[in-house]
């Protein structure tokens, strides 16, 4: 007697498997609609990032069309996977800068060139390390700063979503600032007054005016 | 007096019995079997791009928390395994339903841990980056090859009578250790919540 009880158990649960996994492919989520992508082995193919999408663009998995378009321009905002810190990367004209920030005491400034097939390597103070690979309207990659390693995908930001950075003197102290307003519109930032950090205050997403210690200041979008 | 010619006789070497066991392959397919599930989401985890993110359950704060009470779920049926297993094999007592027990808890454990899993593999993928991710992403494939292993030597019959248990005794292990790397991990970094 063969027992089939055993395969069927198998057999559901490699089922449910694929139809999660399916699941995730075709909803995505939020603006990211083409998020599942399959390396392929041999030839690197990895689909060309896109350097202005149409914002109406719903299907088609990028990796149809692994054409080479020029080096990726724009700025990515998200969060680490364990949600603990803010980063996000500014590309243009083969150049990234990056910011990484938990809205604390840890934060980043992180720069260096941006590879034909979308990868980069960057670097900042302290022996900060930022890699990343740009696809489509996503950047993954992990980041080590002040110790920590996090891991990050972030997607293309829409406005008011974007990096700003400030640098005033103010009642004598040199004043520093970072802002990473994410998707959802919420702000990390940090401000150092003579390298002391400590959490930023709000600036307006619109105009990036900031008041720091009764003084007007004005955070611009930051570009490589 | 006529002899029958064909009568089996006392010298002659007895013919092969047809029910044979059929060798080593009882315990190679399912450890071939077991190695490519474990090698194969090892490999899908490590190549594709982690996603980051999947669709999430309405009415939790996160996915970490969804799977964090999936796992403990599955965690709790291997809890009622263990049990319904000494009772299976009469080393507690239990009632006549345990075997029914053992099979349907176990059941539901595995189906409420893929899409653990799943999640694992399609956002996060196989990583290496601390001690307790490396061994959570490497013994999380490797359950899925072992539990395999122990769906089909359910089927084969003959077995050593220390197989079984020992093979679900590894199952139910590792599947402890995996809640012990994320999901207790994570109600003690983030707090119990949902």
């Amino acid at each position: 007697m063969k027992r089939p009880g055993p395969l069927l158990t198998l057999l559901a649960g490699l089922l449910l498997g694929l139809f999660m996994l399916s699941l995730n492919a075709t909803t995505g989520t939020k603006t990211a609609s083409s998020s599942y992508q399959e390396k392929s082995p041999a030839p690197k193919s990895s689909p060309a990032p896109k350097s202005s999408p149409a914002p109406t663009r719903t299907t088609a998995p990028p990796s149809a069309s692994p054409s080479r378009t020029p080096a990726p321009t724009g700025v990515y905002t998200g969060r680490t996977d364990d949600d603990s810190s803010a980063v996000a990367v500014s590309l243009k004209g083969g150049k990234a800068i990056a910011y990484f920030c938990d809205g604390h005491n840890i934060e980043s400034w992180l720069k260096g060139d941006v590879e034909d097939d979308g990868s980069m390597r960057l670097t900042g103070e302290d022996g900060a390390k930022l890699t990343g690979t740009v696809k489509g309207r996503r950047l993954g990659g992990s980041a080590d700063v002040g110790g920590g390693h996090y891991t990050f995908t972030i997607d293309k930001a829409k406005k008011p979503s974007g990096l700003f950075r400030a640098n005033s003197q103010v009642a004598g102290a040199r004043i520093e600032g970072g802002w990473i307003i994410l998707p959802n519109g919420k702000q990390v930032g940090i401000l150092t007054r003579d390298g002391k950090p400590s959490a930023a205050p709000a600036i307006d997403p619109d105009t990036g005016a900031v008041t720091v210690d009764g003084q007007q200041l004005t955070a611009r979008p930051v570009t490589p | 007096m006529s002899v029958d010619p064909n009568a089996a006789t006392q010298s002659f070497p007895p013919p092969q019995p047809a029910q044979r066991p059929p060798g080593p392959a009882r315990y190679l397919v399912p450890a071939l079997v077991a190695a490519a599930v474990a090698v194969a989401l090892g490999v899908y985890g490590k190549v594709h791009d982690p996603a980051g993110t999947a669709f999430n359950i309405a009415g939790f704060s996160s996915t970490g928390a969804v799977k964090s009470w999936l796992a403990t779920t599955a965690f709790f049926f291997a809890l009622v395994q263990l049990v319904s297993a000494f009772m299976v094999y009469g080393k507690l007592p239990g009632p006549r339903w345990a075997g029914k027990l053992h099979r349907w808890s176990g059941r539901i454990a595995f189906l409420v841990a893929v899409p653990v899993a799943v999640h694992c593999l399609y956002a996060l993928g196989y990583q290496t980056y601390e001690t307790r991710v490396m061994w959570h992403s490497a013994l999380g494939c490797f359950f899925f090859g072992a539990f395999s292993a122990k769906m089909l030597l359910l089927r084969s019959q003959r077995l050593p009578g220390w197989l079984l248990p020992l093979v679900g005794g590894l199952v139910f292990t590792v599947l402890t250790l995996l809640w012990l790397t994320s999901a207790l991990w994570f109600f003690r970094t983030f707090g119990v919540t949902t």
